[in-house]
């Protein structure tokens, strides 16, 4: 009973502490869909492999989000038609590539000059290595049903088939970039009530992850992963463990692992501040809105073993 | 069933449940709460984001004569209830149990500091000293005046102790000081003291220690702030 009450209590700590991020991310979204015509900004984004990832990732300068807010913003540029490659590369790098958590990193660790370029090239590194990987498997075997629909509408007719659309007139030419950012731009009200749908949808998945690890870390003594800590391989996958199961935002995360990073091998405390905002149990549940489970379990599988190459090749140079 | 169906298809639905939590934000700060469940640099955040949550919550109200209402997905009522938990049921967390799991690694102190006089010194300063100086003879005889919950990690003698967090209970690290109990005092795991007395040196496992021996123990209710940053 008192182990329960300590679940609720961290599952009260992590939701609230997560909320106003994820309020800001829609808020994001909601303005980016509002103020720029969505047809216009989006066909000027770059569509080349290797461009669009590296401008999706930079964009996290311009809109500084932790991970949960990230979500809803990715949903958006994607929703919108933007280049695969530019949402992943945003959603994978962006948590780390932001002002706020590049300054949080160099307060927790201003001694350690190696993990203030370290960290953001790392992120940088998985970002497009996963945006590549996601790129391979087919738009309607990778992304949720309702985002796939959404994103179909943003796309123009000559690269798409009506029925890969599901609506349209038959023997209609493709819609101007004009006529089509006038039908897709919302009226105030309507764009209120799409985000306050898409807050209490997202929402709804961020007390789940929660919940979910709230209860694994309350039963999992972190004391057991940290102990693992002077073994180059066993401490790189412990360290990833617990940023799995933490949770926290990427933007205080650094001053967690201040905490135990006396203790462990410099390349588990780099998986440990790379894992961690690309996958964690909180996330698991928002990744859902966009994408496929099958994708997600991919996701998830590559930036571990990234990260634990990563964190490997680091403790074999020794930094 | 029907009136689920009925709920589920209203309008005001969505705004009511958005309001809820927008509540739940603000009520926990209102009602202290927060200041056990996230570090103090948050606090003005989740009730900006509070205010704002109730704001629109509102506003959507007032608008929703011009819009059609679609059918609420059946967990935005379970969203609903969780919100509702969150009110009834405040965080009641035992700071032993979740401490005793978690490894004594207290994070330097997040801003520039010196050393205050021992009796000024708070039990987290205490044990950042005893890290940066661990040699035992350095204090022996100080005064020391600190309070704390009373730690109990399985296989060690109860310890005092107090949780710092940088971001939310999740994190929180367990600063602990070794206490030499008196033959009368029974502390259980989670009671609160005020302990006034002086550093001293033990020999526990064969290794001579700090150890704090108190002169006077209070027995205290938990600190309305009862977490250091």
């Amino acid at each position: 009973m008192t182990r329960l009450a300590t679940a609720w209590a961290i599952f009260q700590g992590l939701l609230i502490e997560a909320l106003p991020f994820l309020l800001l991310g829609v808020t994001i979204a909601g303005l980016a869909r509002w103020m720029v015509p969505q047809s216009a900004w989006v066909r000027r984004l770059p569509r080349n492999p290797l461009l669009a990832p590296i401008v999706g990732a930079l964009l996290g300068f311009a809109l500084p989000a932790c991970e949960c807010g990230n979500v809803p913003v990715a949903r958006r540029l994607l929703a919108s038609g933007a280049p695969l490659g530019t949402g992943f590369g945003f959603l994978f790098a962006a948590p780390v590539l932001n002002p706020i958590v590049l300054a949080s990193t160099w307060a927790a660790f201003p001694d350690k000059t190696w993990l203030l370029w370290a960290r953001p090239a790392g992120a940088f590194a998985i970002a497009l290595a996963l945006s590549a990987l996601l790129g391979l498997i087919p738009e309607s075997r990778l992304l949720q049903a309702a985002l796939l629909e959404e994103r179909r509408l943003s796309q123009p007719l000559s690269s798409l088939g009506l029925l890969e659309r599901r609506t349209g007139m038959v023997g209609v030419g493709p819609a101007r970039p004009e006529r089509q950012s006038q039908t897709t731009a919302l009226a105030p009200h309507e764009l209120l009530s799409h985000s306050i749908r898409e807050f209490l949808s997202l929402l709804t998945l961020l007390v789940l992850g929660s919940a979910l690890a709230a209860v694994v870390q309350t039963w999992l003594p972190r004391s057991w992963l940290l102990a693992l800590g002077s073994a180059p391989t066993l401490s790189v996958l412990a360290l990833m463990l617990l940023a799995l199961v933490v949770s926290v935002c990427s933007s205080v995360d650094a001053f967690l692992a201040l905490g135990f990073a006396a203790q462990v091998t410099p390349g588990a405390l780099l998986a440990f501040l790379l894992l961690g905002p690309v996958v964690d149990l909180k996330l698991a549940g928002l990744f859902t809105v966009l994408l496929t489970p099958r994708a997600i379990a991919i996701t998830s599988l590559a930036a571990s073993l990234m990260v634990l190459l990563i964190g490997q090749w680091v403790n074999l140079i020794q930094i | 069933m029907r009136s689920l169906r009925h709920l589920r298809r209203s309008a005001v639905l969505p705004p009511l449940v958005l309001t809820l939590w927008g509540w739940v934000l603000v009520w926990s700060s209102l009602s202290s709460r927060l200041d056990l469940l996230l570090n103090a640099a948050f606090h003005p955040v989740v009730v900006i984001a509070g205010v704002v949550l109730m704001l629109l919550g509102l506003l959507q109200l007032r608008l929703l004569g011009r819009r059609r209402a679609g059918v609420a997905p059946l967990v935005w009522l379970l969203s609903a209830g969780v919100a509702l938990l969150i009110l009834v049921l405040p965080p009641e967390p035992s700071f032993s149990d979740l401490a005793a799991s978690r490894p004594d690694s207290l994070p330097a102190a997040p801003s520039l500091s010196f050393f205050l006089p021992p009796e000024q010194r708070t039990l987290t300063e205490w044990v950042r000293l005893l890290r940066s100086q661990p040699d035992p003879e350095l204090h022996a005889g100080d005064p020391v005046r600190i309070s704390g919950f009373v730690l109990d990690r399985p296989g060690e003698p109860l310890q005092l102790a107090r949780l710092t967090v940088r971001c939310c209970l999740a994190d929180a690290t367990p600063a602990g000081l070794p206490v030499d109990w008196p033959e009368e005092a029974n502390p259980q795991p989670d009671q609160w003291f005020s302990i006034e007395g002086t550093m001293i040196v033990q020999e526990r496992n064969g290794v001579p220690v700090s150890v704090v021996k108190p002169n006077r123990m209070t027995l205290i209710p938990r600190p309305d702030r009862p977490l250091e940053p």
